[in-house]
């Protein structure tokens, strides 16, 4: 390792070596965002901890071969997916629907006369209704905005780890984002004109 | 925005489809523009334009840092990676 912070591509070169110590600050480095994403789809606290542990010995198995120079999120995401599939291939397989842009757009509001940006900018400043709109969400548009938006993965990415191409990933992402404002508009109460 | 409008040489809902570029700064020079000038033009568009690019700062500035695992699953996790290496 070359810095007081080792890079996940230092930490997992090290792992590679059979260095224990390294892979434990690996793991908790990205324990938590890989626990929210798989709990996130699979909602039950059991399964997300099996998808964990599946996640972290498959990573240390690959550790070797593992290509993280742009961080790790993406390799360890790419693992959880494929364990997900496999332990709940039904549900993960929900195709999109076929809902139009401009429907989607019309439940945000954007059609809407009466739309008030500050309400809903009040609305989403509550943490509470954001989490639970994103709740709310399609399993595969949850996936897309959660990687992209909230752990901050670039746009390659996430369509390396959704195994989709970059514009596929684009709309399913635009998708997301409409259908979450539509929910965060749907908890707004109906006297505030939203 | 009931009726449609074509401000910028784009209407309103072409901006809607591009909103997520947009914010991303994912367009053209020209495209961006072109959105910027219809948004001037049409309030409506600006409103909602307001409320997507508010929704994506709060995701980004609420959500953005996962909490870490609950204790007792970081407890058992470590087990298991310890089972892994040694057995």
């Amino acid at each position: 390792m070359t810095s007081d912070t080792p890079t996940d591509h230092e930490l997992l070169t090290a792992a590679a070596g059979g260095d224990a110590a390294a892979f434990e600050v690996f793991v908790v480095r990205h324990r938590g965002a890989v626990y929210r994403y798989v709990h996130s789809l699979t909602k039950n606290v059991t399964d997300a901890e099996d998808v964990l542990q599946q996640t972290f010995l498959a990573a240390w198995r690959a550790a070797a071969d593992a290509r993280v120079e742009h961080g790790a999120r993406p390799f360890l995401f790419t693992i959880a997916r494929h364990a997900l599939h496999r332990l709940h291939r039904s549900h993960m397989l929900i195709t999109e629907d076929a809902v139009s842009l401009e429907e989607l757009g019309s439940r945000a509001g954007f059609a809407a006369p009466h739309v008030t940006a500050e309400r809903l900018a009040q609305a989403v400043e509550e943490r509470a209704i954001l989490a639970a709109a994103i709740e709310d969400l399609p399993p595969l548009e949850r996936e897309v905005l959660q990687m992209r938006d909230l752990d901050g993965l670039s746009g390659d990415q996430v369509a390396a780890a959704l195994g989709i191409g970059l514009e596929a990933m684009k709309s399913r992402l635009h998708r997301a984002r409409l259908r979450l404002i539509a929910e965060v508009r749907r908890r707004v109460p109906t006297e505030d004109c939203l | 925005m009931n009726t449609p409008q074509e401000n910028g040489g784009l209407r309103c809902g072409e901006v809607l489809a591009d909103l997520s570029a947009y914010c991303d700064g994912e367009l053209s020079g020209s495209r961006r523009a072109a959105i910027e000038a219809h948004v001037r033009a049409c309030p409506d568009c600006a409103r909602f334009g307001g409320a997507f690019a508010a929704t994506l700062r709060a995701l980004r500035e609420q959500l953005s840092a996962p909490a870490d695992v609950p204790a007792d699953v970081a407890a058992r996790l470590a087990a298991a990676l310890r089972r892994s290496r040694t057995g």
